[in-house]
């Protein structure tokens, strides 16, 4: 099925290391685009409830992020739909929900994207610093490169 | 046998507030100790940099002020090179500051701290038709039918029984400090979920000045947007009446919605006024109508309280050296000349110097160095920032709208302004300054279009852009009323490079620890002498510590694919 609308957010702090992945995943699959005006990039960096209305308003969801499963190993890893485990967050201290209670919300709302991917590299170096660590930084366009075959299918019609 | 509890929301990467609270036998807090558990370093990060840039590092420091921060920085910036912006720059910036403010104060009532009133699950208990009926009697807000909460109940049922109660899923539900009925708590829920609508349609003022948001464009000497009443891609007459009907509803919405949920709520909490803490009050005073340096004219006054004397307003200075200062006699810093002596942050100092336990660890050793927050102080006090104090500030100078609007949420609660020095009262005082920033939102819209109309499109002051025509040394102070307190950041230029950034943000004053002479900060007075009903679940802590509005290492983001929790509570 074509999706009229897609947004692609990158997420993360890109004063910290590889924090900053998503926001340089999407940077970088930005600048390697040419796709319609339906399709939009989003710097999301670690706004909260901001970020609603670019989960609200698609109807598929593309979420680039750093990942934090310590036990497993470095990689790209991609996520769909159900596969994403229901987790929450009450952050306490800082002042915004975090993106997974913003999924809960639109949720409740019935606003959910038809689909919904997460693609996530766990993090290397997480200490003050605008680049990404040298690993992080090989497995980049592995995850923009698995991120643009589900943009190609989302936009063409057989799916 | 005294009980410790500790609150420590985010216990890996992300270093965030933590608390660790001491009680007596009946369970009171004793004494209270607040701890930021990350370093910020965006103050190594600037050195050597550009200024013009520093705007767009410091708006990555916070995950909800960016603006705040791109603000200030450029201020600062500003003030050095004695740049003078265009007054289409000015009632922009006052203009999106007011759209950040009235959205920030309205997510944080509703998104964040209105599950710490407001008891979820005792909503779907309550008989629709009587919400629809204590609805109508408070409000004139046409969401009200019994058919209205009749569906929204059953919606909510559905998702609880679907095993994901998702965003309400930590609350305390049924916890003994809750006292609201389920008609009012099925109010307040139908209300936080309307919020969401309302947040999402302010923050558009943003994308229309800033070209995008989140992180919109800020740019030293103006404002980046160009204004041309006939032009497809400028400020036009199209994208000012879409600014206008956002402020018309905005305005509706607070009056209608927060305001009379505010006083319902507060209404049955009034015999909960624990929290007030320190009785001190700083404001370094915002929303110039000329230019910063002339505070005089800040529709948000500049000013210092001292032991909630509301008779004596003191002056405020910033800039001097004596006034504003940062020690790290409890912090994991070193100063060359001595941890407890206070530095002005134009000759401030970053040197990390962790002390603390090895994690994982149980406690911190409070009597020793215990947090990454430096310990701010005005004059040797400790003060609190952010809306409590800047409403007592201006109902103190006789500010006629806060004047009027305190008094009307006092008599309606039918409780003198004493009420106010407590964890309700910040509350309140959020929802008071909310609806008076909605109000400068219009005003500074009427002032965009008069100024329009009179042929000034300027936005831009290039006089000083070039470096060639900077001094080849100078300091700057560029300040801001963030939604949550005071934020100055103090800057040293020289051959063209930042030298020294400093930023003190409001969390920071009330989240401080204590300092060399043991003056305790804003939290940490705040929870002394608050009973704890259940220490398993300190609603009340958490109460009193989101009426500050905290936003602390400002911020990580990481997705826990496990699930974790993140606020974990242990008990002693």
């Amino acid at each position: 099925m074509k999706h009229s609308k897609i947004n692609i957010i990158g997420l993360g702090n890109t004063l910290h290391g590889d924090e900053g992945f998503g926001v340089a995943a999407v940077n970088a699959f930005r600048e390697s685009s040419s796709y319609p005006e339906s399709v939009s990039f989003i710097d999301g960096g670690t706004q909260g409830v901001y970020l609603l209305d670019f989960i609200e308003s698609c109807d598929a969801l593309m979420v680039f992020d750093a990942l934090i499963p310590l036990e497993y190993d470095r990689g790209v890893y991609v996520y769909r739909n159900e596969e994403l485990p229901a987790f929450i967050h009450r952050k306490m201290s800082s002042h915004q929900m975090g993106f997974s209670e913003l999924i809960g919300v639109a949720k409740l709302r019935g606003r959910m994207p038809k689909e919904l991917v997460l693609i996530g590299i766990p993090p290397r170096e997480l200490e003050l610093s605008l680049n990404l660590s040298a690993e992080v930084s090989g497995l980049l366009p592995e995850a923009v490169e698995k991120g643009r075959a589900i943009v190609d299918s989302w936009l063409s019609a057989e799916e | 046998m005294a009980k410790k509890i500790v609150v420590d929301p985010i216990p890996r990467i992300e270093g965030h507030l933590r608390i660790e609270a001491k009680l007596n036998e009946s369970n009171v807090i004793e004494e209270a100790y607040s701890s930021g558990t990350m370093w910020r370093g965006i103050e190594v990060i600037l050195k050597g940099r550009d200024p013009r840039d520093a705007w767009a590092f410091t708006e990555r420091i916070c995950g909800v002020c960016t603006t705040v921060h791109a603000l200030a920085s450029v201020r600062c910036v500003e003030d050095a090179l004695g740049i003078d912006i265009p007054a289409n720059a000015r009632i922009i910036r006052n203009l999106m500051n007011a759209t950040q403010v009235t959205q920030d104060h309205l997510v944080h009532f509703y998104h964040l701290h209105a599950l710490d009133w407001v008891d979820v699950v005792s909503a779907l208990k309550a008989d629709p038709k009587q919400a629809s009926v204590i609805a109508q009697s408070i409000s004139a807000w046409p969401k009200s039918s019994p058919g209205y909460f009749k569906d929204l109940q059953q919606r909510l049922i559905g998702f609880v029984d679907s095993g994901q109660l998702g965003i309400f899923a930590n609350g305390y539900w049924g916890h003994p400090g809750y006292k609201l009925p389920p008609e009012v708590n099925l109010i307040a829920v139908a209300h936080y979920l309307e919020a969401l609508d309302f947040q999402k349609e302010i923050i558009k003022i943003h994308t229309i000045f800033g070209g995008k948001n989140p992180h919109p464009n800020y740019l030293v000497g103006g404002m980046a947007c160009a204004i041309d009443p006939n032009s497809d891609t400028a400020i036009n007459i199209e994208r000012l009446s879409m600014i206008k009907k956002i402020i018309d509803d905005t305005q509706t919405f607070i009056d209608q919605v927060y305001i009379p949920d505010l006083i319902a709520i507060a209404g049955y909490y009034k015999g909960w006024l624990h929290g007030g803490g320190l009785g001190n009050y700083l404001s370094y005073g915002d929303f110039p109508e000329t230019t910063l340096a002339d505070f005089k004219t800040l529709l948000w006054p500049r000013g210092a309280i001292l032991g909630k004397d509301l008779t004596t307003i003191h002056d405020v200075d910033p800039r001097d050296a004596a006034q504003v200062t940062e020690e790290v006699s409890h912090s994991w810093y070193t100063y060359k000349g001595g941890d407890g002596k206070g530095l002005h942050p134009w000759k401030g100092e970053t040197t990390p110097n962790y002390t603390g336990p090895k994690p994982p660890f149980q406690y911190l050793d409070t009597d020793k160095k215990y947090s990454w927050l430096k310990t701010p102080r005005w004059k040797n006090n400790p003060m609190e920032v952010g809306p409590l104090a800047r409403v007592l500030i201006a109902y103190a100078k006789g500010d006629p709208m806060i004047k009027d609007t305190v008094g009307l949420v006092l008599s309606k609660l039918e409780v003198g302004p004493e009420a106010l020095f407590s964890t309700l009262g910040r509350t309140a005082a959020r929802g008071i300054e909310c609806k008076q920033t909605a109000g400068f939102m219009r005003h500074y819209y009427d002032q965009l279009v008069a100024n329009i109309k009179t042929g000034d499109y300027r936005t831009f002051n290039s006089e000083r852009w070039d470096p060639d025509s900077w001094p080849k040394e100078c300091k700057g102070f560029g300040y801001t009323e963030a939604p949550r307190g005071s934020l100055g950041h103090w800057i040293h230029i020289e051959d063209e490079k930042i030298k020294e950034y400093q930023i003190v943000v409001p969390s920071t004053w009330n989240a401080s620890p204590r300092d060399v002479n043991g003056n305790i900060g804003a939290y940490e007075s705040a929870l002394k002498g608050t009973p704890v009903a259940n220490p398993d679940q300190p609603l009340e802590i958490l109460r009193t510590v989101h009426s500050f509005d905290p936003c602390l290492a400002c911020a990580s983001h990481l997705f826990d694919m496990n699930g974790n929790e993140i606020t974990s509570v242990k008990i002693v």
